[in-house]
Parts: structure tokens; sequence; C-alpha cells
């Protein structure tokens, strides 16, 4: 079968070789319209380099992994990248969106777009089974879909794609291809797919509970699963991937999750007495972990720069923040360069309040904003606040930079006429209650599109409701028509177009203040080899070995 | 003759301070106790007069510096002064207990704590050892319940359920120090209701609230006062406690346990100041307290 590349492509090849597009971005457009990597890193004149190590590859050995192991049903409704972590080495994903940021197909063979980006044809790989004997096929990806899109399953997949796909638009073409016909224009379907909570399930076994028929088809098959202590996963000798030695990977035995809470001390002790070997730091940042030791030639620290970010949000149904000029004041009490300096010591970059980052392809070239007590004080004023306002912020005290960041904005909105206090709870109860505090710092992850996380959380559902993971509950119109515009376009400049006024809605009248864009860390002891650093910090160990 | 008897009692009380003072003297401890302790207690109350900083002050140039000439002691992870968080850190433990962020009560959380303590702790003793009989049983057989929890658990399960703030602090304080306080009266009650004056008492028919209050709990203050230095240590220790576990007074408080838990993270690269100043803070000072009461202890007992 001949594959049509999108006509697209070859606009965007022109594109970026006019330097219109970079070449980093073109990998990306490309790839995410169905082109192979393969072929993609040709045209862009880039050499195509596979991770193949010359046959010296050590097999066997465990990974100890240090992490936190929290209550795990149903992968749908996952909420942490860390449990992601532990069972994507045994379920797996439709694509795969490596450290940069570009899509490959891994459970698809690959996908097809058409010309209006509204019917996705999805080949699935063939000679894949899942650990049990089952054979991987459409009706696992249709059943896993349904699972996403099910309101009673509450998956934040469905704010992620609910929006431009219904079950009954899903077609099965036969047992190894599948139609998505959307009912609005979308580009991000790949790298949705490669959300963390979308990991495909086996239809004939899933009843609800990942735990009781962990069936997958990963490298690894699940052990053990204790909330708060551990988790194992032992290798499995019919995996479908092949190591560079010609035999089936994983390169290790088995991975031993222990779960060592949100304190980064005894983490940094435990990976200098070789105890463990590897930190997941996706949930818990790691900044104290860096410093601690950047220094030490045992241990390999591998950096990705990022869109994560600590997002203070303000809900806009509850007084006082129903009033934008109230948010715009304490948007104007930001300091960024210092809040980035303390709040995580200079490394990653500086916000701009509004939810699309300096990397982001679609970024629209803006200002930092400045810091503005002054400007603060009037719009409170004119808010009706001329004597100034006190609020509560709700903060995790597990997260140090998020504590820093929250004793910095109060110390800077005090000349702004803003009095906060603080109020600090263990990160669990945190994110008991994240969506329904009034006043909070939420950590928002790394999201690789520029419209992906405005998608979750800056819009409507269908039905109107502000979406599962809205936790502002902020809803403008003008903002939802041109991300919908946005969601659709796929000429790179004409998104950025739209997104500096997507960007620029967001900061006037939006619900949220970002002080800085925090670079993450991969952190092992270096005996451990073939880790590639990921801004999500996705752990992708197949190719992982100890040497 | 209501005059004389005054004169009397000033007499008393006069002769009873200078025998406080000559116990104090001829004890060597108990004065090094003493001067830690004023130490602390002066920098607390002259605090805003001893450093041209407010705690909350971020020099954001120079975060996690050690010691130097503008900063005595070095500076925090957010660059405040933290010679000037740990004597501010001093007044909310001695000298000022904080409510709100606008109204604060004379009295550090650590003495609120043990007053409280004190006075709940007091009263049920002397209730329990006066009375006897099922009143006794029920109030003894309800603290021993409390003190079967592991302090330090009871105080997290207290600062959980209630949230934390100066005021839960003082109140985690007094219920974990109560059941301690109570047994105590209650064993001097039950040696004192035996003597010949409480029987005078009895005989003019004096009520029972008053026996208990003005003739019993007076001459139990000697082991009390001895008793209330060392908890005031222990509770300046559990507020070290709570606050290095995140459930102290919320930041940015010169909370010297948070302090210890945020300067923990830098001990290990190479800024080890910002641990290590409050925690010799809270060590010295419960030191100097145990030094204190020990020191009286031995004098008056020799004294006696």
């Amino acid at each position: 079968m001949k594959k049509r590349i999108h006509p697209a492509v070859h606009d965007m090849k022109s594109d970026m070789e006019k330097g219109k597009l970079s070449r980093r971005e073109f990998l990306r457009y490309s790839t995410l319209l169905g082109v192979s990597a393969f072929t993609a890193t040709q045209m862009a004149g880039l050499s195509w380099t596979s991770k193949a190590f010359a046959g010296n590859v050590k097999r066997g050995g465990t990974l100890k992994v240090a992490t936190a192991l929290q209550k795990i049903a149903h992968p749908a409704t996952y909420s942490w990248i860390a449990a992601s972590n532990v069972t994507r080495q045994v379920a797996e994903y439709l694509t795969l969106t490596d450290g940069k940021n570009i899509t490959h197909p891994y459970l698809l063979e690959n996908w097809i777009a058409s010309d209006d980006l509204k019917t996705w044809t999805l080949n699935l790989r063939k000679g894949v089974t899942f650990n049990n004997g089952d054979t991987f096929n459409a009706d696992d990806v249709i059943f896993t879909f349904n699972q996403w899109l099910d309101e009673s399953v509450g998956s934040s997949m469905k704010g992620m794609i609910g929006g431009y796909l219904s079950a009954n638009n899903i077609e099965k073409v036969n047992d190894y291809q599948i139609k998505l016909h959307l009912l609005v224009p979308e580009i991000a379907v790949p790298e949705h797919m490669f959300h963390y909570p979308a990991q495909i399930l086996n239809h004939r076994t899933f009843e609800g509970d990942f735990l009781k028929a962990p069936h997958g088809t990963g490298p690894y098959t699940l052990e053990t699963y204790r909330e708060g202590e551990l988790a194992v996963v032992k290798a499995r000798s019919d995996y479908w991937q092949k190591g560079a030695d010609g035999k089936a990977l994983p390169y290790l035995d088995a991975m031993h999750f222990l779960d060592m809470g949100t304190e980064t001390a005894p983490m940094i002790s435990a990976i200098k007495s070789e105890d463990i070997d590897f930190i997941d730091l996706s949930d818990i940042g790691g900044t104290d972990i860096f410093r601690a030791l950047k220094d030490d030639p045992e241990i390999n620290i591998l950096a990705a720069p990022t869109a994560s970010a600590r997002v203070l949000r303000m809900r806009v149904d509850v007084k006082p923040w129903d009033n934008e000029k109230v948010r715009l004041a304490m948007r104007k009490c930001h300091n960024h360069e210092k809040l980035l300096a303390l709040a995580y010591m200079g490394q990653g970059l500086e916000g701009q309040d509004f939810h699309v980052y300096q990397l982001h392809p679609e970024y629209c070239e803006m200002p930092i904003p400045p810091y503005d007590p002054q400007a603060s004080k009037k719009l409170l004023a004119e808010a009706g606040y001329p004597d100034g306002l006190e609020v509560n912020l709700a903060v995790g005290s597990g997260w140090p930079d998020v504590v820093r960041y929250a004793e910095v904005l109060k110390q800077d909105a005090i000349a702004g006429g803003f009095k906060i206090n603080l109020q600090t709870m263990p990160n669990s109860q945190y994110w008991e209650k994240w969506t329904e505090v009034d006043f909070g710092i939420t950590p928002w992850t790394h999201r690789p599109l520029g419209t992906m996380v405005l998608n979750l959380a800056y819009k409507a559902d269908p039905d109107g409701n502000p979406a599962a993971w809205n936790e502002t509950r902020w809803v403008d119109d003008e903002f939802s028509e041109i991300l919908e515009k946005a969601n659709g376009t796929l000429d790179v400049e004409k998104r950025r177009k739209l997104f500096c006024k997507l960007q620029k809605i967001q900061y006037d009248r939006g619900s949220i203040g970002i002080g800085y864009w925090r670079a993450v860390w991969m952190v092992s002891r270096s005996v451990v080899k073939g880790l590639e650093g990921h801004p999500n910090g996705y752990m992708l160990f197949n190719d992982v070995s100890i040497g | 003759m209501p005059e004389k008897v005054e004169t009397n009692n000033a007499k008393t009380k006069k002769v009873r301070f200078t025998d406080m003072f000559a116990i104090l003297l001829s004890s060597k401890i108990a004065m090094v106790g003493l001067v830690i302790v004023l130490f602390w207690v002066f920098v607390a109350l002259f605090a805003p007069y001893l450093t041209p900083y407010t705690p909350y002050e971020q020099d954001w140039k120079a975060p996690n510096q050690g010691p130097s000439a503008e900063h005595i002691l070095g500076t925090d992870e957010l660059g405040r002064d933290l010679w000037t968080r740990l004597i501010y850190g001093a007044r909310v433990v001695l000298v000022v207990l904080p409510v709100s962020e606008n109204i604060s009560l004379p009295g550090g959380t650590a003495i609120w704590g043990v007053v409280v303590a004190l006075l709940i702790g007091a009263t049920l003793g002397l209730i329990g050892g006066y009375k006897g009989g099922w009143i006794d049983e029920l109030v003894m057989r309800l603290l021993d319940a409390m003190m079967a929890i592991p302090v330090i658990l009871l105080y997290l399960i207290i600062v959980v359920a209630i949230g934390a703030s100066a005021v839960n602090v003082v109140i985690a304080i007094s219920i974990v120090g109560v059941p301690g306080i109570a047994r105590l009266v209650r064993s001097l009650t039950l040696d004192i209701k035996t003597r010949e004056y409480i029987r005078a008492a009895e005989t003019r028919g004096e009520s029972a609230w008053f026996i208990m209050f003005v003739e019993i709990l007076p001459n139990t203050r000697g082991p009390i006062i001895i008793d209330a230095m060392l908890r005031i240590g222990y509770a300046i220790f559990a507020m070290g406690t709570l606050g290095f576990l995140g459930l102290g007074m919320p930041p940015p408080s010169p909370d010297w346990g948070s302090m210890v838990a945020k300067g923990r993270a830098f001990i290990l690269t190479g800024n080890p100041y910002a641990a290590l100043w409050p925690s010799l803070a809270i060590a010295s000072l419960v030191v100097g307290l145990n030094l204190l009461a020990d020191g009286i202890r031995e004098e008056s007992m020799r004294y006696q």
C-alpha cells in the first residue's frame, strides 16, 4: 500500500526551507500528520539516529525506583504521572512523544489524517499480544476510547478528546484499522493518545480496576502493587519489540518501585548509598535533588526544558475572584524574574501569566509582564476594594517551590494591596480538593502543544459546563471560539496569530497567574544506561539497562 | 487588725522572693539555665531593636548566603535575614501569641500552651485527688487513656484535625500536657488533704472548692513551678516538631521548626546555616529551661 503524504507536509517543507518553520517544528508537524519519523527526518535533511548500542548492552538486573505509590484503579482516571509510570511498563500507548516533542506511532503502525483534519485513520500494529496471551486488535482500542469518553468513568481524557470525538464516531474498519470521524478538525490527535491516562486496556478482561486484571501489551507484568509501599514489575519473554541484540526487550529482569513519599532528603541519601537507581521526579519537582547531586560523578542528571508550571489559579465563580480586575491585580503582583530565581533557582523560564510557554511552537512573542504593585492597587480600588483585600491561598507544603512561590508572592503582593494568608496542607490533601479551593497553586504538567492544556482547563464541555479539569471555572466565549479555530489550524504562522489573541485574552481577563516554567531532570545512578530525558518525566524505559 | 495582717503578708512574700533568689544564686546550674533563658527572652522582647530587617523582607539577589557583615547569621532560601527570623521566632515562642494576623496576645505560644494545660490539669487533679471515689476513677482513667497515645502522634492528630495555626498549637500543647499535670497535682493533693489544716478548714465548714483552690493548690506550687519549666521546654520541642512537619505556624512565619525543615534541603548543597541556627536555638532554650528547673529542684531540696 502506497502511503499518501498529507499535502500540508509539502507546504510545511517549503515553510521550513524559507526559514519560517524550524526543522524541529517541521519534524513534529509532519510526524503528527502521519509521515513516519524516518521520512520526516529525511525531508528535513536530518539524519535519523536510532538508539542502537553496538551489541554491548548488558541484560539482566533489577532497577530500583524511588516514587510515590498512590491508590490506583482505572488508568484513564490517573491524575498522577508517577502512577502512570508504574503501569506504563505494563500497558502501552498508541503513540509515543519522545523527549524532543516528536510523536511516533507505537501500538499503531501509522496514522493518516484527511486533508480537512476531520478523519483520522489509525492502522494498528499486528503481532502484538497482551501479557495474558490475548491478541491486541481494534476491539481493545475502541473499548479504551469508549472508557475515555464514558461520563461515568470520569477520565481527564474526556476533556481532552471529548470536544472533537464521540463514541458514535469511532468506526471499526477491520481488526487492525479504525477510523475516527471528528466533529471538528484537530491536529493533536496523536499527541492526545500519549496523554498519560491513555494506556490501552484489554477489552476482554478489564472491568474497571487494572490491579485486578493487569493485562497490557508492555514489556513487563505487574507482580505487586501495594499502595504507599512497593510495586514490582517483571519482564515478560514475548514482548513485541526487539533490542539491539536481536532478542526481545526489555533488557532488565525487573523493576521495583519503592514508595519514598515526597521528602527529597531520604531519596538523595538512598541514591548515594546505591539503595535506589532512579528517582521519579515527575510529580514532585526536584530542585533540591538537582542541587544536591549535580556535582556527583556517580549520578547522571538529564535536564529537559518544559511547559510544566505551578499555576496560581483563581476560581471565577466565587468572590472576590469573580471580578476580573481583582484577578488582573493579582497578576500585576507577580515579579517573574524574582519568582524564577527564588522559587526555582533560575532553572527554567519566566512565566507570563498565560498557559502557553515560550517553547510551544505556536507561542506568540510577548514581553514578560512587569511587576507593578501600583497598578494592582488601582485595579483593586476600581473593583471596590480601596483598602486592599485579604485572601487565603491553599498551598501544598510538600512542593518546596510551590511554598516559595507562595511566600514570594505574599511578600510582593503587600505593596499591591493584597494580604495573602497561606494555608499549608500536605500535598495529598491538596489533591483531594484541588478543583474546589477558591485560590490555590496547582502543579500542571508539561504538554507538547499549546492547545492541549487550554482545551483541558480553560473551556466548557459540550453541555456548556466547565470541563472536568477546568479548576477555575473560567469560560470565555471569545477565547473558546478562537481556541476552536486554533485546534483545526495547521499552519504554524496562522496558529501563532490566533495564539497572540488567546494569550492576550488570558492575560487580560483570565483566571490564572504563572510565575515561572520549570526545567525537569531525570536523576539516576550513572550505571543506568539508555535513559533519555523527557519533559513529562515519563519513564520510557524499554531500552534501559544496568551496565 | 487588717493592716497588721497585710504587713505580715507582705513580709512573708518578700521572704519567699529572697528565698527563691537565694536558691537561684546558690545553684550554678540554675544560673547557667537562667542566663540562657534570659538571653532568649531579652532578644525576643527587643527583637525589633536588634535588627534592621523584618523577618519577611526578601533580599532576592542574595539567597542562601553564609554569615556576612550585612547578615550576621546569613540568609535563607528566599534571601531573608536568619538572625532576624531567629529572634522573631523566639518572640512567637516566648513573648507573643499571634491569634490572627492582626491580634496578638502577650505571652508566647509555648507559655500559653503550658498555662492552659496547668489550669485544666490542676483543676482535674485537684478534683480527682480531693473528691476521690468514682469521680477520681473516671477522670484518671480517661487521662490514662490519653497518656497511652504516643505524644508526637497525639500532637499530629490534633493539629491535622483542627488545622495549623498558633492558637491550635496552643490547644495541642495544652491537651497533651493535661494528663501529666493532673497526675502530679492529684498525687500532691492526696498527700496534702491528710494534713491538719485541711481538717481544720473542713471543721470550719469551708466549701470543697475553697479547700481545693485556696488551701491545697497554693501548697502544691513548688513542684508545679519546676514541672512547668520542664513542660515549657517540651512545648518548645513540640512546636519545633510540628513546624518541622509542616504543621506549625503557616509560612512565612519565622517558626523555628519550619526553618529547620526548609533549611534542611540545603544542608547537602553547601548552606547548612539556615537549618543550623534554629536547631541550636531550640536546643539551647530547651537545655536552658531544663538546667533552670533542675538547679532549682536540687537546691530547694537541700534547702528544705
